[in-house]
């Protein structure tokens, strides 16, 4: 897990707790034996999460290899 | 200022520096992104002798060639129907999208992912935050919801920030009028031309905006939206704030906004694009306050990457300190000015459609208006058609047009300009895009 940003300082309390949701989202995501429900559901959640790491510098990547 | 000022405090109120390495590493992350996946920028970056770790300060952003829209196009023509440039193809997108067409050429095709279009509507609460829209608002969005990709993103973004949204969808003028005051919209999105025609059909309709629930206006599509006579003009008939935002279709979403400070001018969502001011001529920078072509760098669409890319759009920054807001996001002054390509030449006399437009903004009883271009022999002519609001009579209308004249000319190095009287229905109307100058000339000059 990152424990700093892109800029290089420390992570907040929520910025980590936010990064392990992540992580875990993408995790789930990466699983080849998801329903067509959970893995709609756990898309939708990853991009949410995507959106707030992103905007808060915490990670820059990109979502296409796993379907987003 | 309080946080609460901010979609995203951490960012927005990041100082100069700090925005800076925040771009430079999203850059060496896109740009490396685009060289393992594009096939138009594998191509590009070769011919260039460009390689990402060549970045090491913004300043090598410069290495890189500018894209253009006409590349963009003959990529399409190389490989139908969306070219070279997207990292993947149709099957990898929930969203594919066009260019609005009014120009008659071609249109740009794009795709979104899931990712990518989440993004665009993350840009617009950047946008509607900053503008004071808020949980508690109900916003009608005056919309025909169509391939134009359009106020997609506001959509989204207004419901992503708990607004309740009210979709105009597809129908005529008078019905919108009367849902956004049935719906008690509080929030209304629209082009500027829009708004002025949502409010000449309230006034026919009998139905007084300015007394309605209306407090926000939320403009786009057009630069008209901080034109300041256009705008005064707008806030006037609806008694309410006006807000400018300007977005491409080329990314999907809005890159400025304009803040509820109302400074003048638009910020620019530095955390998420780099925009560069060029001499449209010689493509070198240009400084603070100095007009030239605006020139993007996107890090929000993933599945087409955007570098440098040439918008044909004429701005003037200014510095971050020209707004109250505490925001560390640059301005454009005036918003989008217009096109680089606006200008006109008549009789040796530059003519900017966006100046016309302010001085015709500035008479009453104008319903709507042309600029029309036309030559006979070798000799240039210049008329504006006005179209004045129904039953004007003719003593006033000729007081009108003489005032309207005597303006145009004075701000034009006296050029004479025809003023006509347009039968009432006559001019077209716009819902998107306004299209109000028309050059018949068969070899215009100066564009």
């Amino acid at each position: 897990m990152a424990t700093t940003d892109l800029l290089g300082r420390p992570t907040t309390e929520v910025e980590d707790e936010l990064l392990a949701l992540y992580g875990r989202c993408k995790a789930l995501l990466e699983r080849d034996d998801l329903t067509p429900c959970v893995r709609a559901g756990a898309r939708a959640a990853t991009v949410g999460l995507w959106n707030a790491v992103n905007d808060l510098g915490l990670e820059h990547e990109q979502l296409l290899d796993l379907g987003a | 200022m309080g946080a609460g000022e901010y979609w995203n405090p951490k960012t927005e109120t990041l100082g100069r520096d700090e925005l800076a390495a925040l771009q430079l590493a999203k850059l060496r992350r896109l740009c490396d992104w685009a060289a393992a996946r594009s096939p138009f920028y594998q191509r590009s970056f070769k011919q260039a002798g460009f390689e990402p770790d060549q970045l090491r300060t913004l300043d090598d952003l410069r290495r890189l060639p500018m894209l253009t829209r006409e590349e963009w196009m003959a990529s399409q023509g190389e490989q139908p129907p969306f070219g070279l440039l997207p990292v993947a193809g149709r099957e990898a997108a929930i969203r594919w999208h066009t260019t609005s067409g009014t120009t008659g050429r071609e249109p740009i095709r794009v795709l979104d992912t899931a990712k990518d279009w989440a993004w665009q509507a993350e840009m617009w609460c950047y946008g509607l935050w900053g503008f004071g829209v808020r949980p508690a608002d109900t916003a009608y969005v005056a919309f025909g919801y169509g391939s134009f990709i359009g106020f997609w993103g506001l959509h989204y973004g207004l419901e992503k920030l708990g607004a309740l949204n009210v979709p105009g969808g597809a129908q005529p003028t008078e019905g919108r009028v009367k849902q956004i005051v049935d719906f008690g919209a509080t929030v209304v999105a629209s082009t500027p031309t829009y708004a002025l025609r949502l409010a000449q059909e309230a006034e026919r309709l009998g139905v007084d905006l300015a007394a309605s629930g209306v407090q926000k206006l939320i403009l786009s599509g057009e630069p008209a939206g901080s034109i300041p006579q256009t705008k005064a003009l707008i806030e006037r008939l609806w008694g309410a704030k006006a807000g400018d935002t300007a977005g491409m279709t080329e990314i999907g979403t809005i890159m400025i906004f304009e803040c509820r400070h109302q400074p003048g001018g638009t910020h620019i969502i530095e955390d998420h694009y780099i925009e560069e001011v060029v001499d449209p001529a010689s493509g070198e920078p240009v400084g603070y306050g100095e007009a030239g072509e605006r020139v993007v760098t996107s890090f929000g669409r993933g599945i087409i990457p955007l570098l440098r890319y040439r918008t044909a759009d004429l701005v003037a920054r200014v510095p971050a300190s020209r707004c109250a807001c505490g925001r560390g996001f640059d301005l454009y002054e005036g918003g989008i000015l217009g096109r680089v390509d606006d200008m006109k030449l008549v009789r040796g006399t530059n003519v900017y459609p966006r100046a016309v437009e302010g001085i015709v903004r500035e008479f009453d009883h104008v319903e709507e208006f042309q600029l029309r271009l036309t030559r006979e022999g070798h000799f240039d002519k210049i008329a504006l058609r006005v179209e004045p609001a129904p039953g004007l009579s003719d003593a006033d209308w000729e007081d009108m047009a003489g005032r309207l004249a005597k303006a145009l000319a004075e701000a034009h190095e006296g050029l004479r300009f025809e003023v006509e009287r347009a039968a009432e229905g006559e001019l077209p109307r716009f819902e998107l895009k306004a299209r109000r100058t028309v050059d018949e000339r068969d070899t215009p000059i100066g564009g």
